[in-house]
């Protein structure tokens, strides 16, 4: 890094000596001054006197500045969590700022080495969490992890959180993420629309092919998706059935960008189900031209029978959705007997990131308002104020439930343990939309078949692992 | 103006080479069975234009009313009742009033500013010999190409260490430096096709190069002035990439940096009739903008400068 | 003259270049010099890779597929909007009864004038989400509008079909660029001093011979200088095809340089190669307007 530093410093005085860049220049070359170093440490960070209070040891006075992503949660709850660090810190002022468009208007401050406490990290414009871990400007929240829980004192933080939050936050080994919102994956359905016909809930592949057929018969499609933006979307079923019948590593293999890691057995199986479904005429006509949102719409209209997406759906739809539409979640079904995983599996993937950028002002502070969200009292208000699961062991216990969050929440419990989850997605986004969006897209739409999306997203994968330019992860 | 039959003959032999498709009609007689189809095609076309250009605005106003459930299972149908809580919640939830205020001023002060140095500089780039001319023109034709949000990280250092960050005159020297390459575009044209005899008479006559500038180019291209200054105040008034990289403080926010606080995205629940009632608040004005200034620009035209 | 013109050139184009300079022209010229770098955009961490950028993208088929789109709409968007334009405004300026002559449109001209320019006050993502209901494949009123004609072969999903996509979307360009250039000409026809119309029906040109042998050499210079900046604007387009179909459409096939430079950028965190990009979108264009201003020249009509 310091030698770069010093190649784009001679030639940003070569060109402001050259008089061409006197003002913008000494910008960037400040910018470069205070900037500099990977990070992940936070070593430098200010830190006040650890108490059994303040486990952390945050210096009471420094200010917070917290950068929230006001989108469809909103940020009251953030207010709350802000109310809530005034209460252990009344003395640090705390800075509020609610945005949409992150990586526009954070670029610039992580450039210039001057981030925000907290940073809220999400929605359409978000800064791209691998660029970020690789840039090292998230802060390792490891010590938040090993610190008390606000509520017990004899349960550390890292003993609250909900399976799978830890290991979607981590980049090479750190902890560098805090995903607050508990997604799981389902497939979604109108619960009276299936008792009205005595449909069956699917638990296996062939269970669902004959459903289908019997759905079809009545005139109404078996399954809708968005096809100009989200045919991502049906991934969650047919790589769901995959990783249920051939276990957890079937996704590790596809994360790890290991050669022929689409070639798995189970991995055809599924895509070849979803070929089969397209042969057979099970997903709604016109699917491919619609956005996510209109077929959504669609679905709630009774024009489809199931439908694949996040447990935000059930609030996506609040004021679209018939209101006796009972959205009701299952897991997706097994490809067939002495499947790895139980049918109750589920795929659950944290989202909404919460971090602490290395170079912030109060790194500590930062990390105890995240450990203030993960307190009972903070993940109740969040529960509460968006109906949401936030990660955190047994938030929503005693809350009102919604009829869809009901369902959702009885999927996880009867889950348990058994929850699996895929990285590809978030390590190498620019792949997941280019290459497997597009090629679902086309195998949905019938302009290829199975061995030809196996087939393209394979060498893809492969020519992926050997690109240089993106910065690659295991687990 | 001897000029003027001497351009019209030269234009006319020069034309008569292209190939026309309707031969000469004799100008006594009524119109042919050709243009009465003519007449009857265009006439259709109109119309069908300007339903397509009307239908639209109207449908947005008409969705601005709805409910999120009717925006989207009966998006062609009108609303079941007229809801104005969407507007009142679009001015409250997005600070509408006060970004509207802001927006107004800045982008008021910008191009007005901007069609004051847009004008000079076309001026003295259609109507000057010198050297260098042909490199500052294509250098603001150039600034026209390149997308904005490159430009956005460095912007933000050179205005941070003007100190113009969260201030209207910063917004408003970068609006204006932003929109100088459009108006310089435009207005250059505009100036090569005004008659430069008028300028050189006062010249003689003894005014000034700046004189002749202001006191007979500039009333000249009124016009042209007040379309380009129609649509900078558009363009400017719908930016919203320029004003991250300068507006940080709520206080200074302008209405596109509002609006967007409305719109969502996958995952995420918009309140798309609030969205639509936000969209109108914004857009009513500029229609009416419009629909004032299009008379002025009848009357600009009707002052007969240029007959 | 000589002294004094000079400075008063100097003296008019001082303060508008600095301010261009500065704000506009600097960071451009770091735009630059980060294409030459590996910058990832979200730290101060870069190296300087010379041309590599330039290299890679020269083997990029996706970029070049997007530049292939770009050029398309560069082509199809200004010759329709133009031609519409030209007409609307004829009609609308010129197009009155032929024995008064010449000047004043059609009845309702002035409702037109309003009328036509309203496509281009309606926000681009307003117009994005309306479009995309008008292309629904079910509930879309394009379909339903060709089942009632009988056109059913025509039904298609619009949005998701790899041939129609673009085309959809190049509708939607069009149809919100028609309103500025309609106002630009009918301003321009309307400099057109009256009694060069009168000549011409003195010696019995008809309304078309009018048109082609007055009106077009006429404002040759507007029509020219539209179509280099609706060329301009074509590069960019990005606002609409993000709210229309944000993914690149179907198997990519609306896929644009300006949001495959956003996807480098942003999603990909790949901030030099971006720019990398925006620099060759610049120099295609600058070539294009060079060819285009070279190839189009005329002589100037004074009048």
């Amino acid at each position: 890094m310091t030698s770069s530093g010093l190649d784009r410093r001679q030639f940003l005085q070569r060109l402001a000596a050259a008089g061409l860049l006197a003002v913008p220049g000494a910008g960037l070359l400040s910018a470069c001054a205070t900037g500099g170093g990977g990070g992940g440490g936070g070593t430098t960070a200010a830190q006040g006197e650890k108490t059994a209070t303040n486990p952390l040891g945050v210096p009471a006075d420094l200010g917070l500045e917290v950068v929230i992503f006001k989108g469809g949660y909103g940020d009251d709850y953030a207010k709350a969590h802000e109310a809530l660090y005034t209460k252990s810190f009344p003395n640090a002022k705390i800075t509020h700022l609610a945005t949409t468009q992150i990586a526009q208007e954070m670029q610039p401050r992580f450039v210039g080495g001057n981030p925000p406490d907290v940073l809220d990290d999400a929605g359409a414009q978000k800064i791209d969490y691998a660029t970020l871990a690789a840039e090292g400007q998230c802060a390792d929240l490891t010590p938040l992890l090993d610190a008390p829980s606000v509520d017990d004192p004899n349960v550390k933080v890292r003993d609250t959180l909900l399976p799978g939050v830890i290991e979607q936050g981590t980049y090479d080994g750190k902890f560098l993420m805090l995903n607050y919102v508990y997604a799981g994956y389902p497939m979604w359905y109108s619960k009276p629309l299936f008792e009205k016909n005595g449909w069956q809930v699917p638990t296996t592949l062939d269970q669902m092919m004959a459903l289908c057929e019997t759905i079809k018969a009545t005139g109404i499609s078996p399954w809708a998706y968005g096809g100009t933006n989200a045919a991502d979307y049906i991934f969650d079923l047919s790589l769901g059935m995959a990783i249920k019948q051939g276990g957890p590593d079937v996704a590790k293999k596809i994360d790890n960008l290991e050669p022929d890691a689409w070639k798995q057995d189970t991995v055809v199986a599924g895509v070849k189900a979803l070929e089969e479904m397209v042969r057979k005429g099970y997903f709604m006509p016109g699917s491919e031209g619609l956005k996510h949102t209109e077929a959504q719409t669609a679905w709630v209209q009774g024009k489809a029978a199931f439908y694949v997406s996040g447990s935000w759906l059930e609030n996506e739809m609040k004021g679209i959705a018939p209101d006796d539409f009972t959205m009701t979640a299952a897991p997706v079904p097994v490809l067939g007997p002495g499947s790895a995983l139980p049918v109750e599996a589920v795929h659950t993937q944290p989202t909404e990131a919460f971090l602490v950028p290395a170079k912030a002002k109060n790194v500590y502070g930062g990390m105890e308002y995240l450990r203030i969200m993960l307190s009972k009292a903070g993940a109740a208000q969040f529960a509460e104020l968006t109906a949401s699961v936030p990660g955190v062991k047994g938030a929503t216990e005693g809350a009102k439930k919604t009829p869809g969050l009901e369902s959702m929440s009885a999927v996880l419990d009867k889950a348990g343990s058994n929850v699996f989850s895929w990285k590809i997605n978030t390590w190498y986004v620019n792949f997941w939309k280019s290459v497997l969006q597009a090629q679902l897209g086309n195998l949905l739409a019938g302009r290829i078949d199975a061995n030809g999306f196996i087939t393209t997203v394979q060498a893809e994968a492969d020519k992926l692992a050997k690109d240089p330019n993106v910065p690659k992860y295991t687990r | 103006m001897n000029q003027t039959d001497a351009g019209v003959i030269e234009t006319r032999e020069r034309a008569s080479t292209l190939p026309t498709t309707t031969e000469r009609s004799g100008n006594a007689e009524g119109p042919t069975a050709g243009e009465r189809t003519l007449n009857l095609f265009s006439t259709g076309f109109l119309v069908v234009w300007a339903l397509i250009s009307l239908v639209p605005l109207v449908w947005a106003v008409l969705t601005a009313f709805k409910t999120d459930r009717e925006i989207f299972t009966s998006p062609w149908g009108l609303p079941g009742e007229w809801r104005f809580d969407n507007f009142v919640r679009a001015w409250t939830n997005a600070e509408i009033g006060k970004y509207f205020i802001n927006s107004t001023i800045v982008v008021v002060a910008s191009v007005v500013l901007v069609m004051l140095f847009g004008a000079m500089v076309a001026y003295v780039l259609a109507r000057y010999e010198f050297p260098g001319r042909n490199i500052i023109y294509y250098a603001f034709v150039g600034g026209m190409t390149f997308p904005i949000f490159l430009a956005l990280v460095p912007l933000f250092f050179i205005v941070q260490n003007l100190g113009m960050i969260d201030t209207y005159y910063g917004l408003i020297l970068v609006y204006t430096a932003y929109a100088l390459p459009f108006t310089v575009f435009f207005l250059t044209s505009f100036f090569r096709t005004l008659p430069g005899a008028l300028a050189e008479a006062a010249m003689l006559d003894g005014c000034s190069h700046a004189g002749a500038f202001f006191r007979i180019m500039l009333p000249l291209a009124k016009p042209g002035l007040i379309s380009v200054a129609i649509f900078n105040f558009l363009g400017l008034w719908n930016q919203f990439l320029l004003p991250l990289a300068i507006m940080k403080s709520t206080d200074y926010k302008v209405l596109s940096q509002g609006l967007t606080l409305l719109a969502s995205d996958t995952g995420y629940r918009s309140d798309w009739s609030a969205l639509f009632a936000g969209l109108v608040i914004a857009l009513l004005p500029v229609v009416v903008v419009y629909a004032a200034f299009q008379r002025k620009i009848q009357d600009g035209l009707s002052v007969g400068a240029l007959k | 003259m000589g002294y004094g013109k000079y400075r008063f050139i100097a003296s008019f184009l001082a303060l508008p270049l600095l301010l261009y300079v500065v704000f506009v022209v600097s960071p451009y010229v770091q735009a630059f010099y980060i294409s030459m770098t590996d910058w990832r955009g979200f730290s101060a961490n870069q190296k300087f890779i010379g041309l590599d950028n330039f290299v890679e993208l020269a083997g990029d088929q996706l970029f070049w597929k997007a530049m292939w789109h770009n050029l398309l709409l560069l082509i199809i968007v200004p010759v329709v909007t133009l031609g519409i334009a030209l007409f609307l405004a004829t009609m609308t300026s010129l197009g009155g009864r032929r024995g008064l002559l010449a000047r004043g449109g059609v009845r309702g001209s002035r409702f037109y004038q309003v009328v036509f320019f309203f496509p281009h006050v309606v926000p681009v993502v307003l117009a994005g989400v309306l479009f995309t209901f008008f292309y629904n494949p079910e509930a879309g009123l394009l379909n339903a509008l060709l089942r009632v004609i009988g056109l059913d072969w025509a039904v298609r999903p619009w949005l998701g079909d790899t041939t129609f996509a673009l085309p959809a979307l190049t509708v939607v360009l069009i149809w919100g660029a028609v309103g500025f250039y309609y106002v630009l000409f009918s301003a321009a026809m309307k400099s057109v001093p009256t009694d060069v119309f009168e000549a011409a029906t003195l010696d019995g040109a008809g309304r078309m011979r009018t048109f082609f042998s007055i009106t077009l050499p006429m404002i040759w210079d507007s029509i020219q200088v539209s179509y280099i900046y609706l060329g301009i604007t074509m590069l960019d387009g990005f606002t609409l095809f993000q709210a229309m179909l944000p993914e690149g459409g179907p198997d990519n096939s609306t896929l644009i340089v300006s949001q495959y430079l956003y996807r480098k950028a942003f999603v990909e965190g790949r901030f030099g190669y971006a720019t990398a990009i925006g620099v060759a979108l610049c120099l295609v264009f600058i070539v294009l307007a060079v060819v285009a201003l070279r190839a189009t020249r005329r002589e100037r009509i004074e009048f």
